[in-house]
């Protein structure tokens, strides 16, 4: 098992699937709130949905409405276990305290490349790291 | 962070469920951000209010804010809506879209913010004063904050200019503290700059080449309100740039620290010759103009009279001025407007080019005099897009 250091930014311990966005994410125009489903046609995810899924992504872009619809995702009960970011924003800072979905960042390396979409992953916030279980 | 009393009982929750998730969010930006205190703020500009920015995830945030029944602890202003909310028909709105624009008005409206739908709040009353540290989100009204009037801003998002406004501080980080807010690179501004446009072409091509650095402008003669207006918007939208200095205009600029100056770059003609031809895009019918990005002033109103002179806009154009509903209140510009609607000028408030869906869903060819408004309009590909002066402008459209 890998073990990953990461800086706690909402706190919370899950246990979930990985799914990895290789690229920024722009919630707002590219997440559906009502669904968790990608609705970004450039990204590979493309069709696939955020909800229970640890998701995993190097930073956000776009509109910093993006806050609103990833508060919108849990209110509508399909919002991710938790999330994981090379780099917290205020975009993803805000919507994940809203939401209060556990979400950590600073990683000791590029989250998107040592996590893998389907790696078993354990978000461990009172000990600030990530357990990776390889399938 | 150190948190006072107070703000530790806003964090824990004293002050009801939605304050403290607000604290909580305020608290961590600046904990990521490197802050170790909050600091009260004096006003908020908030965006995030035209429904075709914020959808349908809005009103899940409003309903968590009205169960605790929370109002703004200091003066706050709305950004630009989707649509003039009087003439809304005109421009081509749509009822659902009408319905969803006023629930969200309503809702700001419930908080105590006021609805004065502008991103330019210093040209209807609310100017900012030196050193006031602010929560400003609309990325053109940061930057004329920072630089013109001296006050101090980040660029807040909608969500964390909502909370300052509610909690009555901001983290102390960024542009609050006076060691960021130093100049990095010196622009000579050799090439004429007259127009409004110029000064929109220059800003443009400062945030294209310099993202988020923040610049000190030498050799620049003239800068009032309405074109510093413009050099800000344009640079906040190529580049993020949140502040900036204009030697012997901007009110830091005499005493502001020059010893990180890493650069020194010339803007000269064959530059903004190459900001107008990268918006040069109509070669055919023209379909629309759109002036007022940011909100037009009575300065603009007046220009845009004098330039049309005898002359009325030709059959088929379009011209579409956007400002604030304040502004159209104003007896000078009253009078105007009645004389500029009979020659084929149209005035909407409210609203811009930008935010509302009209624009770039129903007219292709379009001209303008802002780089901002050019960028944001040609950014799906949908939309051609030529940047003028308004001099040309209207030689173009009118007769």
């Amino acid at each position: 098992m890998k073990t990953i250091k990461v800086r706690t930014i909402v706190e919370g311990t899950v246990e979930g699937i990985a799914l990895v966005s290789p690229i920024p994410i722009s919630f707002f125009g590219g997440v559906d709130a009502e669904t968790g489903i990608i609705t970004d046609s450039e990204n590979p995810l493309f069709g696939e949905s955020l909800t229970d899924k640890i998701f995993v992504f190097p930073r956000s872009k776009g509109s910093t409405v993006g806050s609103y619809v990833i508060y919108g995702l849990s209110v509508n009960n399909v919002a991710p276990l938790a999330l994981i970011a090379d780099k917290a924003e205020t975009i993803v800072i805000a919507g994940a305290i809203l939401a209060n979905i556990p979400f950590v960042d600073r990683t000791d390396q590029d989250v998107t490349i040592s996590i893998k979409t389907g790696d078993k992953l354990i978000v461990d916030t009172t000990q600030n790291i990530i357990k990776i279980k390889k399938e | 962070m150190f948190l006072t009393k107070e703000q530790q009982k806003m964090l824990d929750g004293e002050h009801g469920h939605a304050i403290a998730k607000l604290t909580h969010l305020i608290v961590k930006i600046g904990e990521v951000n490197g802050a170790t205190r909050l600091i009260p703020i004096k006003n908020a500009q908030i965006a995030g209010v035209s429904y075709l920015t914020v959808g349908e995830p809005i009103f899940s945030f409003f309903n968590m804010l009205s169960e605790d029944n929370v109002k703004v602890s200091v003066p706050s202003w709305l950004n630009p809506a989707g649509m003039d909310m009087k003439k809304w028909k005109e421009m081509g709105i749509k009822n659902d879209f009408a319905e969803k624009q006023r629930r969200i008005i309503q809702q700001y409206q419930e908080m105590g913010i006021q609805t004065t739908l502008t991103c330019t709040p210093y040209l209807i009353g609310h100017k900012p004063k030196f050193g006031d540290h602010l929560a400003w989100s609309e990325s053109s009204a940061v930057s004329i904050a920072n630089a013109y009037y001296g006050a101090r801003t980040n660029r807040e998002g909608g969500p964390s200019s909502l909370a300052s406004a509610i909690i009555g501080f901001t983290a102390d980080y960024g542009l609050h503290k006076k060691e960021n807010r130093v100049p990095r690179i010196v622009v000579d501004v050799e090439a004429t700059i007259n127009h409004f446009s110029d000064f929109s072409a220059l800003g443009y091509w400062y945030g294209e080449k310099f993202h988020g650095i923040i610049p000190y402008f030498k050799s620049i003669k003239s800068a009032n309100i309405d074109q510093v207006k413009m050099l800000g918007a344009a640079m906040a939208a190529s580049g993020s740039v949140a502040h900036f200095h204009i030697a012997k205009h901007t009110p830091e600029a005499e005493k502001v620290d020059l010893s990180h100056i890493s650069e020194t770059v010339t803007f000269d003609e064959s530059d903004k010759k190459q900001i107008y031809n990268h918006f040069n895009q109509i070669k055919e019918r023209v379909n629309l103009v759109v002036i007022g990005c940011p909100h037009s002033s009575l300065e603009d109103v007046k220009l845009i009279d004098s330039s049309l002179g005898d002359k009325s806009i030709k059959e088929g154009i379009k011209f579409w001025v956007f400002s604030s509903q304040k502004l159209m209140q104003n007896d000078e510009v009253k009078k105007l407007l009645t004389n500029l609607e009979e020659k084929g000028v149209k005035i909407f408030a409210d609203t811009c080019m930008v935010v509302s869906p009209v624009v770039r869903e129903n007219y292709k060819n379009i001209l303008t005099n802002s780089a901002k408004a050019a960028f944001y309009l040609t950014r799906e590909g949908t939309n051609k897009v030529s940047l003028l002066s308004l001099s040309e402008i209207i030689e173009r459209v009118s007769e």
